[in-house]
């Protein structure tokens, strides 16, 4: 019997497979999320172009791989071209940075945004031999060939990894909020000109952050071209930056646990809407059973209706600026004296 | 002849044609309390933006012991020991009161921001350093309990008082108040006169402020500057400024001829 829920357990059945492989896009998002929660959470920087930086650490990622293929075992080439696409998208962050960050508002958003589509526009551009160009460029398979019989096993693999750097990517973002420079950032952010006459030098406090959301958005770039195989510049649009944008601001400006939260919910939902009525989808994973389209057809209204009731109810965020303990230690709060009235 | 601590040679600020401050010029000398007084709009606050470096001087020089600073950033200018605090009450609304103490003050170490990323030992010593310093100017300024609250939830009374906390994080040489006393209350007065001045004795601060209330300003500066129309009118002890006629004439108003 076909039971609805019944692919909700993450088993290695034909529809488990489909969502392990919508857990291994919502961790993309997440880490996408974490990263512009720094710029534009903490940092308050309206920054437009993290799609950008996103490209720059896959194709990055990619061309290290495609180098030194063969040469090195799977996992150091994972390790190492990954923190080669940190690397070249912190590089673009700085060349960015500095020149950018004297900006504010409109101002900055419109820049970083010329900058991302430069990016994607230079690739497509460039001679096919290069970066691929419009048709894209193939990733090798570091870890495991994807074949019929090892799929469950490469999604799971990857599951556990992006599971494992979301997790340590939130460590990181909390740790750099909480200490000694972190805590100039958020100075400057809600009040630079203040910061600037108590001793807080405003632009390396900016650029620093901006560096470093970028070198995290170049992770996200590098595990997404490995997870995909192939990358194509149509796939970082200017779409994908609202997407990002909508995981922060839902989650909540300056909240970690509201980031992960509104990834799960916004970009699962989302993600499922587009891949429920596809006849082929990436990596072999099997469609849905024709008795799922439902789904498609529903689960838009479904998430139209989602952002709806957060913009109502929640115009802050999910968790607005606070962290999950906080809101329900808050929530709690509230209970306790209607129950002891009762 | 020494070089004062601290000195502004004929600044002067035009907004398109119309001139804030004109060719003021004023001296600090180590361990100095000194006021800055002047009607609204005399160019007061105007003159401290020009000082830390919060606007740009059209003309005239900052001097920090003898050395030109005008074209220092201001965040480099507080560093060398010029701390200020604001008429409208500036804090970082979204921390709580230790951090915006906290994200001012510097130990001997500086930890980096690898070292706060990675959770390093020296993040761990320069951390443990500075919250037991802000915890103790928290203490100073009497606002301790506060430590935890976010700023922008703080009384108004608190929240002056954190300012001059943040501002002293800075271990300042010069203490620039501007208005610390506003919105006060007569006894809340007397407190924050009997606090400054324990505050140049123990800190060996050299304290200029900008403040309305007379009998607060005559009451713990030495010396006085009174400005108006963006000029220096007057510039002496209070009982001399008391009796300057053109300081009467600028609060006052003269009769008019017709």
């Amino acid at each position: 019997m076909d039971l609805p829920w019944l692919p909700l357990a993450l088993t290695l059945g034909p529809t488990g497979l489909w969502w392990s492989h919508l857990l291994v896009t919502v961790g993309v998002y997440a880490l996408l999320g974490l990263s512009l929660n720094l710029i534009n959470g903490y940092g308050r920087m309206f920054s437009l172009g993290h799609h950008g930086f996103w490209a720059l650490g896959a194709y990055a990622a990619a061309l290290f791989t495609r180098s030194y293929e063969g040469e090195l075992p799977g996992p150091v080439l994972l390790a190492l071209s990954a923190f080669f696409g940190m690397g070249v998208a912190a590089l673009g962050g700085l060349a960015i940075g500095i020149p950018c960050l004297r900006l504010k508002g409109d101002y900055l958003a419109v820049a970083t945004l010329g900058f991302a589509e430069i990016v994607r526009i230079s690739i497509q551009n460039l001679p096919e031999g290069l970066l691929g160009g419009n048709i894209g460029l193939s990733v090798p398979r570091v870890l495991m060939e994807v074949e019929p019989a090892t799929r469950g096993t490469f999604l799971l693999a990857w599951c556990a990894i992006l599971l494992a750097c979301v997790a340590v990517v939130a460590l990181l973002v909390r740790n750099v909020v909480r200490s000694a420079r972190g805590r100039t950032l958020l100075a400057v952010a809600q009040d630079e000109t203040a910061a600037g006459l108590l001793g807080i030098n405003p632009t390396r406090a900016k650029v620093a952050t901006f560096v470093l959301g970028s070198a995290l958005a170049g992770l996200a770039g590098a595990l997404y071209a490995h997870y995909q195989g192939t990358i194509a510049p149509q796939e970082f649009t200017f779409l994908e930056m609202v997407k990002m944008l909508l995981v922060v601001v839902l989650g909540g400006l300056g909240s970690i646990s509201g980031c992960l939260v509104a990834a799960f919910l916004l970009i699962y939902i989302e993600q499922a809407l587009q891949l429920a009525g596809q006849e082929t989808l990436p990596l072999g994973v099997p469609p849905l059973p024709a008795s799922w389209t439902w789904l498609a057809q529903w689960w838009s209204v479904v998430y139209a209706l989602i952002l709806v009731l957060l913009m109502v109810f929640r115009p802050r965020g999910i968790f607005g600026p606070r962290e999950l303990p906080e809101v329900l230690r808050a929530w709690w709060r509230r209970r306790r004296p209607g129950e002891a009235a009762r | 002849m020494t070089t004062p601590l601290f000195a502004v040679e004929c600044v002067r600020k035009c907004y398109g044609g119309l001139t804030a401050v004109c060719d003021v010029s004023l001296e600090l000398a180590e361990g100095d309390l000194v006021g800055l007084i002047g009607p609204n709009g005399a160019g007061k606050t105007t003159c401290f933006n020009l000082i830390t470096g919060a606007d740009t001087c059209s003309a005239g020089r900052v001097l920090w012991e003898g050395r030109n600073v005008t074209s220092l950033p201001d965040f480099r200018r507080a560093r060398l020991g010029l701390a200020r605090t604001f008429q409208n009450i500036r804090l970082w609304a979204d921390m709580t009161a230790l951090d915006n103490v906290r994200a001012v003050c510097r130990g001997s170490e500086e930890a980096g921001w690898i070292d706060g990323l990675l959770r390093t030992p020296r993040h761990h010593r320069v951390e443990r350093l500075v919250t037991g310093k802000s915890l103790a100017l928290l203490a100073r300024l009497g606002i301790e309990r506060f430590a935890d609250t976010r700023a922008g939830d703080l009384p108004y009374g608190p929240q002056r008082k954190l300012e001059i906390a943040r501002a002293l994080a800075l271990e300042p040489r010069v203490l620039l108040l501007d208005e610390p006393a506003a919105g006060m209350n007569p006894a809340e007065k007397t407190d924050l006169m009997r606090m400054v001045e324990g505050l140049r004795r123990d800190l060996g601060l050299t304290i200029l402020l900008i403040e309305h209330d007379m009998r607060f300003v005559m009451g713990i500066c030495e010396r006085i500057y009174v400005l108006d129309h963006g000029e220096r009118i007057a510039h002496g002890t209070p009982a001399e400024i008391r009796r300057d006629p053109k300081v009467i004439a600028a609060y006052l108003g003269t009769e008019s001829p017709c």
